[in-house]
């Protein structure tokens, strides 16, 4: 079995890119944020808030407020280039669907061996860095939804 | 800078696990914008990233910490201000540096090889057979191995260039080494009667000189002469050397377990590859394929030769010690080193696997090695 996988720096589903002060983390369309444990969110996250994302201009230091945490991260220079691999979606879906009915059951096989693809579509030298415990912030009340840190 | 807002991508569902961090190797992040990547591997397999002409083994490390993959918003509103989390990493995938795996391509082509004359009579034989008996006897074509062996392109047609297998109509067929030694004997000849250099042949006029006189397929020919030699517009660059190396072989190969006198083996070889390149024949060329030992209680002193190849002793180095001793119980530096060439990659490992699998003797002639008593 062969996953076939693809090169494709610039991605064609957004032409849109990072303000500058966050390219410099990783690449135009792509950055690495490394925190210690894991978001957790209960119920369907699907576009909720997480949190305020920063970069000092003259430190470059970046920070990220998650309701009441505060996190103090830094640029970190990868040892080795990490390449960020996609799964392609199935887009064509329908298509196959109906080559399979044309073709009889022949190509069943095929088209199932077809459905990941991977294409590498940044190779980063740098990641964004949360290395220690959030701090607690007070006296600021920031109105964001329920997105824990543990 | 104004204040990013980070939000989970709006399709978490689909977004989620669709997103993998390959660590990248310095040899590779340059052939990464270029180079075809795939990988390879059966279900039961350990997965393999090849390139051209690389395997590497893929491991997968786990993090204590989680990676988010940031990209831009792709809604279409342009609130330039919000980032999106696309996905949640707690692994990273390790490229290691391997060898290919190309070990079940010799169980697939068991049975396969091609041998002038028995071809047709098997394929028919087969037939008769039913579908019961040409199970056992897949067809493997080149595409087949592609897909079957964990293997970078480049690496496997170098294998299959060394272990001399021909892709006739499709399929993948070992040649029969005794049907190897004769085809190159008709090439020699063919070039001493057609008075052709061996330094451009006209590829053509050869092959119809083996096809008329010989029954050797032209197929068959234009790939013998592919592996010993450059064929380019239609002309051919002969490989004397190799050819001559592989006729000794062939010569050699009968002789596994009754020796063979050196001086009779050498007239057999120069006689085999004719006068032209006779020149060319030197034990040196079957350096880790022969074992000699003389015999000093004839006189003259008698040297036999017997045939001890190298490619077909076990690849651990404990193991393959083991089988050098019990061909034969002492060996001196220069006799045991090509033993060692595919095992050691420099003369440091080989010294260091000497040190650890042999004790070193120093006697008649130079240092002699024998094998460890437990």
């Amino acid at each position: 079995m062969i996953i076939p996988i693809g090169v494709a720096p610039s991605s064609s589903e957004s032409n849109r890119a990072f303000p500058p002060q966050l390219v410099q983390f990783g690449s135009d369309e792509y950055v690495l944020i490394e925190l210690q444990g894991s978001l957790e969110v209960e119920g369907n996250k699907d576009g909720q808030v997480v949190g305020r994302l920063r970069v000092d201009e003259a430190s470059k230091k970046p920070t990220l407020l998650i309701g009441h945490h505060l996190l103090e991260g830094k640029l970190v220079n990868l040892p080795k280039p990490l390449a960020i691999m996609h799964r392609s979606m199935p887009r064509d879906h329908d298509s196959d669907q109906r080559d399979i009915l044309m073709d009889g059951g022949l190509e069943n096989r095929r088209s199932t061996q077809a459905q990941s693809r991977w294409d590498i579509v940044a190779v980063v030298k740098r990641k964004m860095v949360f290395p220690r415990r959030p701090m607690p912030m007070v006296g600021r009340v920031a109105s964001l939804p329920q997105t824990e840190k543990r | 800078m104004a204040d990013l807002s980070l939000k989970f991508s709006s399709s978490t569902a689909l977004d989620t696990g669709s997103f993998r961090l390959l660590e990248l190797p310095s040899d590779l992040s340059k052939a990464v914008e270029s180079a075809l990547l795939s990988i390879k591997g059966d279900p039961d397999e350990d997965a393999v990233l090849c390139t051209g002409d690389k395997t590497y083994t893929l491991r997968s490390i786990v993090l204590s910490n989680s990676v988010l993959v940031v990209t831009p918003s792709q809604e279409d509103d342009g609130n330039s201000s919000d980032v999106v989390i696309r996905d949640q990493i707690h692994e990273v995938l390790e490229l290691v540096s391997s060898v290919p795996r190309l070990h079940k391509l010799d169980s697939l082509l068991r049975g396969r090889e091609y041998e002038e004359g028995r071809d047709e009579e098997e394929d028919i034989e087969m037939a008769d057979m039913g579908e019961n008996r040409s199970s056992q006897h897949v067809r493997l074509s080149y595409v087949d191995a592609r897909n079957v062996l964990q293997t970078s392109d480049s690496e496997l047609d170098r294998y299959l260039r060394d272990r001399r297998v021909l892709d006739l109509d499709g399929e993948l067929r070992p040649i029969v080494p005794s049907y190897l030694t004769t085809i190159l004997e008709l090439i020699l000849t063919n070039l001493v009667s057609l008075s052709l250099s061996h330094d451009a042949v006209p590829a053509d006029t050869l092959e119809s000189a083996l096809e008329g006189g010989h029954d050797v397929r032209r197929d068959v020919a234009r790939q013998v002469m592919g592996w010993f030699g450059i064929l380019a517009n239609g002309m051919w660059k002969m490989d004397a050397q190799a050819i001559v190396r592989e006729v000794g072989l062939g010569i050699l190969r009968p002789h596994r377990d009754d020796p063979i006198a050196q001086d009779a083996f050498l007239a057999r070889w120069r006689t085999a590859v004719g006068d032209t390149f006779a020149a060319h024949v030197s034990l040196a060329l079957l350096a880790g394929n022969y074992l000699s030992s003389t015999d000093s209680t004839r006189d003259p002193p008698l040297t036999t030769l017997t045939y001890l190849p190298c490619s077909q002793l076990p690849t651990d180095p404990a193991a393959r010690f083991g089988d050098l001793f019990r061909a034969r119980a002492r060996w001196r530096a220069e006799e045991i080193a090509p033993f060692l060439a595919d095992v050691a990659v420099d003369a440091k490992e080989r010294d260091r696997l000497l040190l650890k699998y042999t004790r070193a003797v120093p006697g008649e002639g130079g240092v002699w090695y024998s094998a460890r008593g437990r």
